[in-house]
């Protein structure tokens, strides 16, 4: 019989904990539901390009507005562009920027909670105070501010953004150090000698991690909103780039008599939405964390 | 017979009643302003922030134009100049009153136009009076106006719509005051709320038909559509066009097309690379296709212009054609240093509804003459200050002025507003060859040779004039379907 590595064993161990709480997930009709609608959206921003069956970018007078058809699914808008390409190419900007802004948010949210919550005394006191003051400015004015100043790249959306979402997270990962740190594993540790870099990577995070990533989950979904506001209001991506929010936003006025323009848009982000969170809380389930009585800050 | 006679001085009392309510002023007008200027707002219509929609109602010119577009007495009953259209003498009309009361008579003119110039001032509208060196009281109804060349359009210039007349002396509260001769007088101004005008029932050309008139500040254009829609205004003179589907056919609105001399742009500052460089700019403006802007984002609603700010009614008005033009485009780029094209950031606001669409046409258009455009939004309530004029390339909008007016405005070198930072030597000739010229055609020559240089050189793209779209409560009648500068606001009423 051969012997494994510990690093070997971890990793099957990782594996099979993942496969575990994904069939866990799945078996209930509510996760199945949001896993399905997010793998579809998934797939759908990686395939898009090669599914559309036009050019998202090409305008014609001759085909304004024209309602559903054979020909154009979900009909076409006020510049003549076909909708179904651009709703289906829609979501792949605001899942890239949002997924790589809510790892940001989990990383420096998550590590400086848990580093807060683990030395205490003044340097939380300071932080904390800190981070409130930053939760006390509404997000959006913040947002148009730094992309007025800085414009609307994605290296100016993904760290601010990533920021901003970040805040809250670190109330909750310090909040469940708070709940670790008087285990008495931590405390033989410190007896064993183990600085506060050792405690926090073999201690803490195993422990906490699960409350992290499901807050981090459920904040995947409120940057969509958050990063589809800021595109409805111009200040997301440029055109002509197909985006949900910039969709809803330039088709509103047209609402009463070209539906089409609009819905499309709106049923692309919202069934992203609740995707996400059907699936964040049929993870959290699955982890065995209880969110209606350890809400988010 | 008691009863008979009873009943028959009801009928005639209810009579009277019901005869002179028929002809009070009545009702409420109910329009929204972009609040364009922010705090700079005011009633002082030769300033930067002067509040138009205001200031049309409250305020009348020496002359005005017609419904059909000719020049006409306003305060100004009629005029005459010498041989040489160096001196213009205006004969004032009789028992005009201000709002406070005093007289309008020649001190009130002088004292309204010179002011124009006053440097300390700095008003936009300080080119219209240039030429103005004095103006001589001769007696208490008429004024002789001197000037220091010869201009055979002068009274034209007259109908600026900014030129108001003011009490004597009123300069320094104006501004919040509104006082003028007009129809409706200044109850209350607000210029981040609702500023609130009530009917002057003194107005010389008969009481106005409404009781009040609403100017309500709303910054953002979809929001000024969804006002109209929902009844918080009763007018819309900037919806798009891309919108009168919501309108036709709803008994509850009115539309009208009105063909304006109003215009759209795009402006290069021409003192900020690569667009120092004329060929770049004449490039850019190449490889648009006007036709398509116009299809696209006016549904067909408006008239091509060659990057000319002059109306196309206008009598001045240079006709041309210039088609998109890829491969000349290409060449001038080139030509000028950038073979593999340039790239530019185009900014955008809501201020104006169609400025983000026309930019995202032209996006596409420019791509295909290797030009990369960014379409970047700005917040429309800080535009005017924050943006126009300050960024290498952002949208702009102007009302029709004057052929002169508005090539001295917006182009001459020494002009407050000339907002591309335009300086050409040959067309400020053009402009003082044009005023000085008595000969018709040879004038005609001289402005359009200055519409010639524009389009060679100019750092504006003008795409296209708009037609108008104006929606209105069906309650409201006896609107002149005219720009907006040149309705009687004395005849609105409103059901």
């Amino acid at each position: 019989m051969a012997t494994k590595t510990v690093s070997e064993f971890k990793k099957k161990n990782i594996y099979f904990k993942i496969s575990e709480v994904l069939v866990t997930m799945a078996s209930k009709p509510s996760g199945f539901i949001g896993l399905s609608i997010l793998v579809f959206h998934i797939l759908l921003a990686f395939l898009s390009p090669y599914l559309a069956p036009y050019d998202f970018k090409a305008i014609d007078p001759s085909l304004m507005l024209q309602a559903p058809s054979s020909e154009y699914w979900f009909g076409t808008d006020s510049l003549g562009r076909d909708v179904f390409t651009r709703t289906i190419m829609g979501g792949r900007i605001a899942l890239t920027i949002t997924f790589f802004g809510s790892l940001i948010a989990l990383l420096w949210g998550g590590l400086l909670g848990i580093f807060c919550g683990l030395v205490g005394g003044k340097i939380d006191d300071v932080v904390m105070r800190i981070v409130d003051a930053f939760l006390s400015i509404p997000w959006i004015l913040a947002m148009l501010l730094i992309v007025s100043l800085l414009g609307t790249s994605t290296e100016v959306l993904i760290p601010a953004l990533g920021f901003f979402y970040g805040k809250g997270i670190v109330r909750v990962a310090r909040a469940a150090t708070h709940d670790v740190i008087a285990k008495d594993f931590i405390v033989s540790a410190r007896a064993r000698g183990h600085g506060n870099l050792s405690i926090i990577w073999n201690e803490i995070i195993p422990n906490v991690r699960d409350a992290i990533l499901v807050e981090g989950a459920m904040r995947w979904s409120w940057m969509l909103l958050g990063f589809s506001s800021l595109s409805f209001l111009g200040f997301g991506v440029s055109p002509p780039t197909p985006d949900w929010g910039l969709m809803i936003s330039n088709a509103r006025g047209l609402m009463s008599f070209a539906y089409w323009a609009v819905i499309a848009p709106i049923v692309g982000l919202s069934s992203l939405i609740i995707g996400i969170n059907l699936t964040a809380d049929a993870f959290a389930k699955a982890l065995g964390i209880d969110r209606s009585t350890k809400a988010p800050v | 017979m008691k009863n008979i006679i009873k009943l028959i001085s009801f009928l005639l009392i209810s009579l009277s009643v019901s005869f002179s309510s028929a002809n009070a002023s009545s009702g409420v007008f109910k329009l929204s302003h972009d609040l364009g200027f922010g705090k700079d707002t005011n009633l002082d219509a030769i300033t930067k922030g002067r509040l138009f929609q205001v200031v049309i109602m409250t305020q009348n010119r020496l002359v005005r134009k017609n419904l059909k577009g000719v020049t006409s007495a306003e305060l100004a009953t009629d005029w005459s100049g010498n041989a040489d259209a160096t001196e213009w003498t205006f004969n004032l009309r009789k028992g005009v009153k201000f709002h406070d009361g005093s007289d309008f008579d020649a001190e009130d003119v002088k004292y309204s136009l010179m002011r124009v110039k006053d440097p300390d001032i700095g008003s936009p509208a300080k080119k219209s009076m240039s030429s103005v060196t004095d103006i001589e009281i001769i007696d208490s109804h008429t004024v002789k106006m001197k000037l220091n060349t010869s201009f055979a359009d002068f009274p034209l210039l007259l109908t600026d719509y900014r030129l108001r007349m003011i009490p004597s002396g009123s300069g320094d509260t104006i501004g919040k005051t509104g006082i003028g001769t007009g129809p409706f007088i200044v109850d209350k101004f607000d210029a981040e709320g609702t500023t609130i005008l009530k009917a002057n029932p003194d107005y010389w050309e008969g009481a106005p038909g409404l009781a009040e008139v609403h100017v309500i500040a709303i910054p953002d254009g979809e929001a000024r559509v969804q006002a109209l829609l929902t009844g918080q205004i009763d007018m819309n003179r900037y919806v798009p066009f891309a919108q009168k589907k919501i309108f036709d056919g709803n008994s509850k609105f009115k539309t009208t097309v009105v063909p304006t001399g109003n215009w759209r742009g795009m402006v290069m500052r021409t003192d900020t690379a690569p667009f120092d460089n004329p060929k770049v700019r004449k490039a850019v403006r190449l490889a648009v296709d006007r036709q398509e802007l116009v299809d696209l984002v006016m549904g067909g609603a408006a008239t091509v212009a060659c990057d000319t700010p002059v109306a196309p009614s206008d009598q001045y008005r240079l006709n041309m054609k210039c088609p998109q033009n890829i491969k000349k485009a290409k060449k001038l780029l080139k030509e000028a240093g950038y073979p593999n094209g340039i790239e530019m950031t185009i900014h955008v606001s809501t201020k104006e509804p169609t400025w983000p669409t026309i930019a995202e046409v032209m996006q596409q258009q420019l791509a295909k003459a290797g030009i990369k455009a960014e379409v970047k939004m700005t917040p429309s309530k800080s535009y005017w200050k924050e943006t126009w004029m300050k960024k290498a390339v952002a949208m702009t909008r102007w009302n029709e002025r004057p052929a002169d007016s508005a090539l001295h405005e917006i182009y001459h070198s020494g002009a407050k507003w000339n907002e591309s930072y335009f300086k050409n030597p040959d067309f400020d000739k053009n402009l003082a060859n044009a005023r000085g010229e008595l000969n018709f055609n040879k004038r005609k020559k001289a402005y359009q040779n200055a519409q010639k240089t524009l389009w060679e050189e100019s750092g504006t793209m003008i795409p296209y004039h708009v037609s108008k779209l104006v929606v209105t409560s069906s309650k409201v009648k006896n609107l002149d379907e005219v720009e907006v500068f040149s309705v009687r606001w004395h005849k609105v009423k409103v059901d």
